[in-house]
């Protein structure tokens, strides 16, 4: 549901977001863009276009935000688009009961457009850690205009 | 009947009946001794007594499947593991620690042949008797009756007479007196002469069976061939023929094998056929053959005749082989190189052996081949589609490289015997067949340079193959050493050598052809862009190579062409394109090849203008005010990454010579990398590129390092722990997908070897020291940081990944040297800690992995014996770990000394283990014993009720008297009293393992 409308956002703003990179330096772990999608790469492997023709890349990479699998073949000396992914820590002061979080950024303001994560182990240990009165810090994961909590740590305090 | 018993009483195939193995071991002795033979001896005499009837008959009787049971029960015996007629029978002891596991010293084939050895009891029955003739006879007269019913072939009985025959083939030992080689002569003749109308005249049957004859009686005779080929000398095997041939064996071999190449040739199908096993074995025998002749110093040559068949033999398999190749030149190739390069290797290095028993003609040949191929490039340039040809050459390019030049792998690869001593008549470098192939290849490969030629020609596949042939050849023909490359033997005199030799050293074409490997190497890294494969070729194998020889590197140093490789790495951006694995052994290799600088301090200013660029990118982009988000765009990441990896490669090469300059770059980043540490802690990739490089740096620093500066580094160490740990622990990630999370675990895995790496470095400061002034002077003890680092790290460890063997490994033996090195430290470490190492040492202790039980089994005896040592001194030891205590639910829980005591008697008394393990867990089991004597009994006492069986029960009870009382064993751990109680251990359980142990 919400899917989409990230969707919708990422492929105005996306080009700017990402950088151009070539093939044969992407490597197991990085990221890729494929299909319009940011996505973190889990397998390549190389191969040529007949024996004696040029290598190319063939990437398996999920994406990073619906976990799908996408794949792609690239050869190995063109530019692919690298997703700029980047990664802030908030402090979480709230849980709403619709399920929204309320967050604190580092210039001291609240960030308040993010749902819960769908994990439920995640989620739970939000709550948990949450109504414990310790303090949460969550993760936030954003590439090409979505953005998700992809990791909660506890940071001790509370009790 | 028979046959059952055989293999009931071999040990590895018996039945399990919940027997002692001691009986086991004692049923197999009897009846090798006593019955086998007897066995034989039976079948034989039936399998005679039905031969007649089946002779005369004309259909199949019943006497057949008679005749089908004795042959295989023949067979069998011989299979048999004969052990107690070996050498005198002075192996009389039991293996009782683990199951027989039958040690095959035929050498790793693909085709196996197992060599029999009965002993000399067996002549009589197998070589006086005229067993062998009567079976040849029984066979061929039978073949002969039912030569038109094709079917035949493969019915049992014939298949077991063949495989008896060909068992009978690899008979050796002691068998054969050892006076008499006659006799041994004798008994192949008559083998061979049985064997022979089953390969012989080789066309006419491969003829048959390609119009529909079974292949198996032509495999089997090929099997023979091997077998024979085994037990004896090229020589007696080329002579075995010629009683009945006017050739020798070598040329049947040769015509054999040129007869199935020529059937592999025909049908280039990729079904497994007759021919491929058939080539596979006959290409062993060459091997077999060939081998035992190659190390013998080259003086043991092929009768020329044998040559001559080696020779034809070679031109035939090339011309296969370039045939295959042109035709699967545009078949989609989706492996890549370097494995397929392996998975050629192997049968190439076969080709090879064959073509160096004939180099005389091969390698003019090869050359011949190789120049006609170029030219057909050169001719068809522009207006032929090049690829077949392209393909001969690669293949090409391969086979001259294995005729060439050996492997070399990790040693000092020599000049092939056989190309040492041949060519005589060559005194003049320039005609020597070497040096001529040499050249044209060298020349061949140096038009890559030109921008054109390159985009004709050269495609990707193809440099790989140059690449691969230029590394083997220069490290085998390039500047030699004279004394180091050419082995000593009594060739050195020969002129055609001294040329072949002199011509590609410093004084003649050796420079000029390393500048021409150097540029070809540059434009292999930077004209074939995204060409992983080639590039790691190029680095990995041609460059490496080049550095590690010393001698070498003074020359690369004063060529322009190497300069200029130097340049384009720290400035050229292309050279940031390279896949990382490259960059690291690029810059590996650089800083190494500043050992050819003149003096120490010109090497250090060399690698410091060579890493300068990359260490002041990193301090620039730490300082950056905005480095948060800088940081996260990808194509800092790829930089930073970039430079990470060379700085590690550049770690990876210090040596006395440059330790300076590469310590000052570690320590200018020092900061930088903490930095980057905290800003990329969600980039998991660029952490590990962090960790590896602290690793390696720290590793090739520490033990030069003076204590000041000492104290630098394990700060640096510590708070890179302390960031480690305070992003890691306790955090949850998210992820939807399983592919994903694993991921994010084997990255983890990964960190974590990574920081154990770093830790057993640092412990090693203590042993290997090469400072000036000792480590105490300034206060900072080691133990105490790696005990910290381990608290850290330990709650990280977790036995699930203990899983990774790697992990394993580098967990345990820092563990194991942190408790012998330092045992009073893990006393102090706090309860949760201190449990957690113990668990993790009973898991090690059942691993499969005998270096692993092997450091446990220290660390326990680092624990015990320390606990005993202090207890004796008045001190408290473990204090309340060893004591055990009683929980707040009044259950008691017994320390750990006990529990492990507990746990190493049951692992030596009831598990299987390698002997190799039995002195260490002695060492382990004395202090566990001495610190918990009540126990002891108790378990021993414990033992002894659970015999049934009175004289097992005294057996044992006078067994683990005598293990704690013989030898005049005291209660002091000294070094005396460890080395008698590992002599009591070892025979109290040859003693009673025996009986204990069941199956």
């Amino acid at each position: 549901m919400s899917d989409d409308e990230h969707h919708f956002e990422s492929s105005e703003s996306g080009a700017s977001k990402t950088y151009p990179q070539q093939a044969g330096n992407i490597r197991k772990g990085g990221h890729i863009v494929i299909k319009g999608r940011p996505c973190k790469v889990v397998e390549v492997s190389t191969s040529k276009t007949g024996k004696h023709g040029h290598a190319k890349c063939h990437f398996v990479a999920i994406d990073i935000f619906n976990a799908k699998k996408l794949e792609d073949i690239v050869p190995s000396s063109h530019n692919c688009d690298v997703p700029h992914v980047n990664r802030v820590d908030y402090q979480l002061i709230d849980i709403s009961e619709d399920g929204f979080v309320s967050l604190l950024t580092d210039s001291g303001g609240t960030k308040d457009d993010l749902k819960l994560p769908t994990d439920d182990a995640l989620a739970a240990q939000m709550r948990s850690g949450f109504e414990e009165g310790k303090d949460v810090v969550v993760s936030v994961m954003s590439s090409m205009g979505e953005e998700q909590i992809c990791a909660v740590k506890e940071v001790g305090g509370g009790k | 009947m028979c046959s059952s018993s055989v293999s009931e009483f071999s040990p590895s195939t018996s039945s399990a009946m919940g027997l002692p193995r001691e009986f086991h071991e004692n049923c197999r002795k009897s009846l090798e001794q006593n019955f086998l033979k007897t066995f034989y001896q039976w079948a034989k005499d039936a399998a005679l007594s039905v031969t007649n009837k089946i002779i005369a008959s004309h259909s199949s009787v019943p006497e057949v499947k008679v005749c089908n049971a004795t042959l295989r029960l023949m067979y069998q015996i011989l299979n048999w593991e004969f052990r107690y007629s070996k050498g005198g029978g002075t192996r009389a002891s039991i293996n009782v620690f683990s199951d027989g596991i039958r040690v095959d010293n035929a050498l790793a084939r693909k085709t196996e042949c197992v060599i029999v050895q009965p002993g000399a009891s067996w002549c009589d029955v197998l070589l006086s008797s005229s067993h062998v003739g009567w079976l040849i006879n029984l066979y061929s007269s039978v073949r002969q009756k039912f030569d038109l019913e094709g079917y035949w072939l493969d019915c049992p009985v014939a298949v077991s007479a063949r495989k008896l025959i060909v068992q009978l083939c690899s008979l050796a030992g002691e068998i054969f007196p050892s006076n008499n080689a006659q006799m041994r002569e004798q008994h192949l003749l008559l083998l061979l002469s049985g064997v022979l109308p089953w390969i012989d005249p080789p066309d006419v049957i491969s003829k048959e069976i390609e119009e529909g004859k079974s292949g198996s009686e032509m495999i089997d005779g090929c099997r023979a061939l091997l077998s024979i080929g085994t037990v004896t000398t090229p020589v007696v095997f080329d002579q075995l023929l010629r009683s009945l041939r006017p050739f020798g064996t070598l040329t049947l071999l040769s015509m054999l094998m040129g007869e199935v190449v020529k059937v592999l040739m025909a049908n280039s199908t990729d079904e497994e056929t007759w021919s491929y096993e058939a080539r596979d074995i006959l290409l062993d025998t060459w091997t077999t053959l060939l081998a035992s002749m190659d190390g013998s110093g080259g003086n043991a040559w092929l009768p020329p005749e044998g040559m001559h068949a080696a020779a034809s033999l070679f031109s035939l398999i090339v011309e296969s082989e370039l045939k295959v190749a042109s035709a699967s030149a545009t078949t989609e190739d989706d492996a890549d190189c370097l494995a397929s390069v392996s998975a050629m290797d192997e049968r190439l290095g076969s080709y090879a052996l064959i073509a160096r028993a004939a180099v005389d003609a091969t390698i003019p040949f090869l050359a011949k081949l190789f120049s006609d191929r170029v030219a057909r490039l050169h001719q068809g340039r522009g207006t032929v589609d090049p690829t077949e040809t392209l393909e001969e050459v690669y293949s090409l390019l391969l086979i001259i490289g294995h005729v060439l030049a050996d492997e070399g792998e990790g040693e000092t690869a020599l000049v092939p015997d056989a190309v040492q001593s041949h060519f005589v008549d060559f005194v003049e470098a320039n005609n020597h067949p070497v040096v001529v192939l040499s050249s044209s290849i060298i020349k061949f490969a140096e038009q890559c340079l030109d921008a054109e030629m390159r985009s004709s020609i050269f495609s990707p596949r193809l440099m790989e193959a140059v690449i691969w042939f230029l590394a083997r050849w220069s490290f085998t023909y390039l500047m030699l050493v004279e004394d180091c490359n050419l082995g000593s033997n009594q060739l050195q005199s020969l002129p055609s050598r001294a040329c072949l030799f002199t011509f590609f050293n410093e004084h003649n074409q050796g420079k000029f052809v390393l500048d021409i490997i150097v540029r070809i190497s540059l434009t292999s890294l930077m004209s074939f862009p995204g060409e992983k494969d080639l590039q790691e070729l190029t680095c990995f194998q041609l460059l490496h190579a080049l550095v590690r020889r010393r001698n070498i590197c003074f020359h690369l140093l004063s060529l322009d062409s190497w300069r200029n490789l130097a340049n384009a790495f720290a400035n050229d951006k292309s050279l940031f394109l390279l896949n990382s694995v490259s960059q690291r052994s690029l810059a590996q290799t650089l800083v190494l090849s500043a050992y050819g600088m003149q003096s120490s301090d010109a090497s250090n200013q060399y690698v410091k203008d060579l890493m300068a660029h990359m260490t002041s990118s990193l301090v620039d982009l730490t300082n950056n005010s905005d480095l948060k988000n800088l940081a996260q765009q990808p194509d800092i990441i790829m930089l930073v990454s970039c430079v990470l990896e060379r700085l590690r490669g550049a770690a990876s090469a210090t040596e006395p010579r440059t330790q300076r300059a590469v310590y000052e770059m570690g320590l200018s980043v020092m900061n930088p990398v903490l930095r980057l540490l905290e800003v990329y802690k969600h980039e998991s990739a660029v952490i590990y590129l962090l960790l590896k490089f602290v690793v390696d740096w720290v590793d090739g620093q520490l033990s030069y390092l003076e204590a000041h500066e000492t104290a630098v580094v394990i700060n640096f160490c510590m708070s890179l722990l302390q960031i480690y740990s305070s992003h890691n622990i306790g955090k949850i990630s998210l992820s939807l997908s399983s592919t994903l999370l694993n991921e994010a675990k084997t990255e983890k895995y990964k960190d974590l070897r990574a920081l154990l790496q770093l830790l057993s470095h640092l412990c090693s400061k203590d042993m290997v020291d090469f400072s000036s002034d000792s480590i105490e002077t300034q206060s900072t003890n080691i133990s105490q940081v790696v005990y910290f680092g381990l608290h850290i790290i330990t709650p990280l460890i977790t036995l699930e990944l203990l899983k990774y063997p790697k992990l394993c490994f580098d967990y345990f033996s820092l563990i194991s040297h942190m408790l012998e090195v330092y045992p009073e430290t893990l006393a102090q470490l706090n309860n949760d800690a201190f449990s957690h190492v113990l668990t993790t040492v009973d898991f090690g202790l059942h691993q499969q992995d005998v270096d692993i039980v092997t450091m446990c089994l220290r660390a326990l005896k680092a624990l015990a014996s320390y606990h005993y040592k202090e207890k004796n001194a008045g001190n408290l030891g473990l204090g309340s770990h060893a004591a055990g205590h009683t929980d707040p639910n009044g259950v008691f829980h017994e320390g750990i000394l006990s529990r492990f005591l507990r746990t190493l008697l049951h692992f030596l008394l009831f598990e299987d283990y390698s002997t190799d393990l039995v002195s260490t867990a002695a060492d382990a089991l004395f202090p566990l014993i001495l610190c918990e004597p009540n126990l002891y009994q108790g378990l021993g006492n414990e033992l002894i009720e659970k015999q049934a069986n009175p004289n097992f029960k005294t057996r044992l009870a006078n067994a683990l008297q005598v293990l704690t009382t013989s030898n005049q064993l005291s209660s002091s751990l000294d070094r005396l009293n460890y080395q008698r109680f590992r002599k009591n251990l070892n025979n109290f359980l040859v003693e009673v393992r025996g009986f204990l142990k069941t199956r």
